[in-house]
């Protein structure tokens, strides 16, 4: 291994001799491998082995940043960067990075993770659990993530951390349009539960068969964690200060006010064990809990401390590489059961999963998002049908403000596209919320 | 050894590690990008993404290994990372791949002013003066974005079957997106705009005229704007929106990945089958191809990620379904070949089924003449928020530019148009197809990693008969 934490402060002496003001180095290390998996078999595992460098600075408030893949170029990198920050155009609203020396709080990762080097049986675990429910096909992705980051800046913040994670996405299928998902997610080797997420993925492709085609209207409905995931995602990356100055939130000109029903406390927390959890943010700011909605009242963005300046508060420490981005989102748990949510329900749906959400209009919140998977039909407290080929068409301010309950019990939850931020949520029960359809 | 030496060594050092076939990609990508948010210059990025991925195929098992230490060593632990899983990944199932000649060639997209050694200073300079223009309109504008993005792919690609291909690809974007308001009301509306080539892709767009045209429009909107109509009535859909339903629903369904349930637990499956060959899918109007070959795109490619030649898919012929985009894989799964639409993203991912430039093939109509033959429907120039579930069956596209036709006439503009239409039911309705002809940039998003690959789609203006609005 390099001496990658001499090689970020080297890149940070070398730019603020060359006149940077402000600098932040970055290494990163990937060592982490992969089983994808279909028709209940790999079809390829991937392992990654990548060390890069990462520099932003600031040079008379002009903004600049690099990749640098080639680490015997560092030094000729970062003459260029600076010489391309000259060439740049100053940003008023800059407003400096931390100021350290911090101190960080370390986690260990799992060193039984750590020298995982086979996911085989991870991965037949699931496949073998969802097939013993009933169901035909599987397709999915085994991850082991290991990552390390050695980070340096010109204002003292020196920190380095690895994390290491399992994570297991699978879809179980009983034909092309009975399907169940779930994932399993953990940061310890004896936390990670491969086959019950093949399990309940199998359990509800075979409670999904034959599914007949649903009709529009407004309904109550129980989220699966793995939807709620989702959902929260949207919450989590629209509270970022980036989003809000871009157009791109409902959140705009709303803090302190009511977002979401009282029952709703959302949470960005990179300190706490999860597979989003770190010790520092991308400028060295420790990581620390942000209750971004707290009983339904909108308490912050996500900044950081650029953003925090032009906002006059203080770093949450969310920085990313150019836009505050959430860690890992949590939402308080309630004190339902999903039974006793669906019994609750007289008219309406039961959704295990949605997937590809997008907007008509980021500052008012209309979205859409489809449904996938389970898709089932409550009426009277009793799930009487399965559907398929529908659409929830809402908006996300109304959407959290029809929160009725959450579920005891929270799971945490990171998929593809539509779950990037981990988050650890539980069922969900809104009411009046829209459903559409394609016609035909 | 030289990196291009090293990639030759690396797979030759598989084979004789036992992999029955092997691949090597060795990708230099130099980047620069900025964004102007708000009339601010946020951040301007420039980078070096460099690295190999070594791909095997060992006792019917396929492993991948990528790393960026690009030495003997460096590239021979690759070897050694991508025989172990593969090893570890066994399959009852053996994966085959086709036969393909192995190619020896070298391509370049040509620039008129080369794309990465034009300075910066004239390319920010080139936004910044769009910002300025559009300011000057003298709108509500809360928000407003400009990103460019300037990439230059050197890669060499080497296989066991004797393909060793160098190439050289440079691909410039721009996105804007603007908010105008307007009585505390809000429109929104943005734009991806590519091309492979050099700095002359700036002029090629016409940028400055399509951003202000678009923020006279959002306040045109605003101001005029009514509520979209609800019932069934006729729809013509510009260059944008054809583009946007050519990319979700012709050709995702038709990667043959999709169908064959390599991407079930992410991207999703397809309705189509493999036996769907020769169904019917839409009238006999509508025939939609992908194509890597046409010049000057973002997606232009002349050997695909596996050494496959680039061809003309079409994916849709006179209404029916007619081929699918396969790689060595999945065409040996299906009993034909590859039809090279096999593609990374990076040197770090594998190369998978993926589109290129996917349009709906002009015809002969004028756009005034779909337009003058319409007594109740709306003009669709553009779309906002769009979506369609993981078969690729049920679509939503929702109108950000539109207006009313009533009696062969352009009426007013109407606000939130919404079609929500199965796929069988958006081809089947359509009974013209246009002479026009525009180019929308994408990012395709698919596989796991997460690959967002350069795509372009698009289209001619189309004309849909009696489809439920509202």
């Amino acid at each position: 291994m390099g001496d990658y934490a001499g090689i970020a402060e080297r890149i940070v002496s070398r730019a603020v001799k060359q006149g940077a003001d402000d600098v932040i180095a970055g290494i990163g290390v990937n060592r982490s491998y992969q089983v994808r998996f279909a028709q209940n078999e790999p079809v390829i595992s991937n392992r990654w082995r990548e060390v890069g460098a990462f520099a932003g600075m600031v040079v008379q408030k002009r903004v600049v940043g690099t990749e640098i893949k080639d680490l015997d170029r560092v030094d000729e990198a970062v003459d260029d960067l600076v010489a391309t920050a000259r060439k740049s155009q100053e940003n008023p609203q800059y407003g400096g990075i931390a100021q350290g020396p911090f101190e960080y709080k370390q986690s260990a990762p799992d060193p039984k993770i750590l020298n995982l080097t086979d996911g085989g049986d991870l991965v037949y675990a699931a496949i073998n659990a969802a097939l013993e429910e009933g169901a035909k096909e599987t397709a999915g992705s085994f991850w082991k993530y290991d990552n390390e980051t050695f980070l340096h800046t010109s204002n003292d913040a020196v920190g380095h951390q690895r994390s290491a994670s399992l994570s297991l996405t699978i879809r179980a299928l009983m034909g092309p349009e009975s399907s169940g998902h779930d994932v399993a997610c953990a940061t310890s080797a004896s936390a990670f539960r491969p086959e019950e997420a093949g399990r309940h993925a199998g359990e509800i492709a075979v409670l999904a068969k034959a599914p007949k085609q649903g009709e529009p209207g407004t309904y109550d409905i129980v989220f699966e964690p793995l939807a709620v995931g989702s959902l929260v995602n949207e919450v989590g990356s629209r509270a970022s200060a980036f989003a809000v100055l871009a157009g791109l939130s409902p959140f705009k000109d709303k803090l302190g006010e009511k977002v979401a029903s009282e029952g709703v406390t959302v949470a960005d927390d990179g300190s706490a064990d999860s597979l989003g959890g770190r010790s520092f943010d991308d400028e060295g700011v420790p990581a620390q809990r942000n209750t971004v909605v707290e009983k339904g009242v909108l308490q912050t963005y996500l900044h950081n401390t650029s953003t925090a300046k032009l906002f006059e508060t203080e770093t949450t420490g969310n920085a990313g590489f150019i836009a505050p981005e959430p860690h890992a989102l949590f939402i308080e748990p309630g004190d339902w059961s999903r039974d006793e949510m669906v019994a609750e329900v007289k008219d309406g749906l039961w959704v295990t999963n949605t997937w590809y959400t997008r907007y008509q209009s980021y500052i008012t919140g209309d979205f859409s998002t489809i449904p996938r998977d389970g898709i089932f039909r409550i009426e009277n407290g009793e799930v009487t049908e399965v559907w398929k080929d529908v659409r929830l068409t809402d908006n996300l301010l109304h959407l959290w403000s029809q929160v009725d309950g959450f579920g005891k019990e929270a799971q945490q939850v990171k998929w593809w596209y539509e779950v990037p931020t981990p988050s650890v949520v539980p069922h969900m029960l809104a009411r009046e919320i829209g459903i559409t359809r394609s016609a035909e | 050894m030289s990196e291009l030496d090293l990639v030759e060594w690396v797979v030759e050092e598989a084979r004789n590690r036992g992999a029955s076939y092997a691949e090597a990609r060795y990708e230099n990508q130099r980047q620069e990008q900025f964004l102007l948010k708000n009339g601010i210059l946020d951040v301007l990025f420039n980078g070096n993404d460099r690295g190999m991925g070594v791909r095997v195929l060992y006792d019917g098992a396929l492993g991948f290994a990528a790393g960026n230490d690009v030495t003997k060593d460096g590239a021979r632990t690759l070897v050694e990372d991508a025989i172990a899983i593969a090893k570890s990944g066994s399959r009852k199932q053996k994966i085959v791949f086709t036969e393909e000649p192995g190619v020896e060639a070298e391509w370049k997209v040509p620039e008129k002013k080369p794309l990465l050694d034009t300075p910066i200073e004239e390319k920010l300079e080139a936004v910044n003066h769009i910002d300025r223009e559009l300011t000057d309109l003298g709108l509500n504008l809360a928000a407003r974005i400009f990103s460019w993005s300037g990439t230059g792919i050197d890669k060499y690609f080497v296989n066991s079957d004797g393909a060793k291909i160098r190439s050289y690809s440079p691909r410039a974007r721009m996105l804007y997106f603007l908010t105008v308001v307007h009585n505390g009301d809000v429109e929104q509306g943005s734009r991806q705009l590519g091309y492979g080539g050099g700095w002359e892709a700036f002029s090629a767009w016409d940028a400055m005229n399509r951003v202000l045209d678009e923020a006279r429009s959002l306040q045109k909107s605003l101001e005029k704007g009514k509520k979209s109509p609800e019932g069934r009535m006729d729809l013509v859909a510009g260059p944008q929106v054809t583009g946007i339903a050519s990319h979700e629903s012709c050709g995702h369904p038709t990667e043959a990945d999709r169908i064959l349930g390599r991407e079930a637990s992410q991207a999703g499956k397809s309705f189509i089958t493999p036996d769907s060959i020769g169904d019917r899918i839409g009238s006999d109007v509508v025939t939609v191809v992908d194509d890597p070959t046409v010049p000057n795109t973002i997606a232009y490619y002349e050997y695909d990620d596996e050494g496959v030649k680039a061809r003309r898919r079409y994916l849709y012929k006179d209404g029916l379904i007619n081929e699918f985009l396969q790689n060595r894989e999945t065409a040996s799964v299906l009993g034909t070949q590859s039809n090279g639409a096999a593609r990374a993203v990076n040197y770090n991912v594998e190369a998978i089924v993926r589109m290129a430039n996917t349009f709906v093939e002009p015809q002969d109509w004028r756009v005034e003449e779909m337009i003058e033959d319409v007594k109740d429907g709306i003009y669709m120039k553009s779309f906002s928020e769009w979506n369609i579930d993981d078969k690729r069956y049920n679509g939503k596209y929702v109108g950000r530019e539109a207006y009313r036709i009533e009696n062969g006439e352009i009426g007013a503009p109407v606000r939130n148009t919404v079609v929500e239409l199965t796929t069988p039911a958006w081809w089947s309705a359509v009974d013209a197809v246009g002479k026009d002809f525009e180019f929308e940039a994408g990012f395709c998003g698919k596989s796991d990693p997460t690959q967002s690959l350069d795509a372009m789609l698009g289209g001619p203006t189309i004309r849909l008969r009696d489809v439920y609005l509202r």
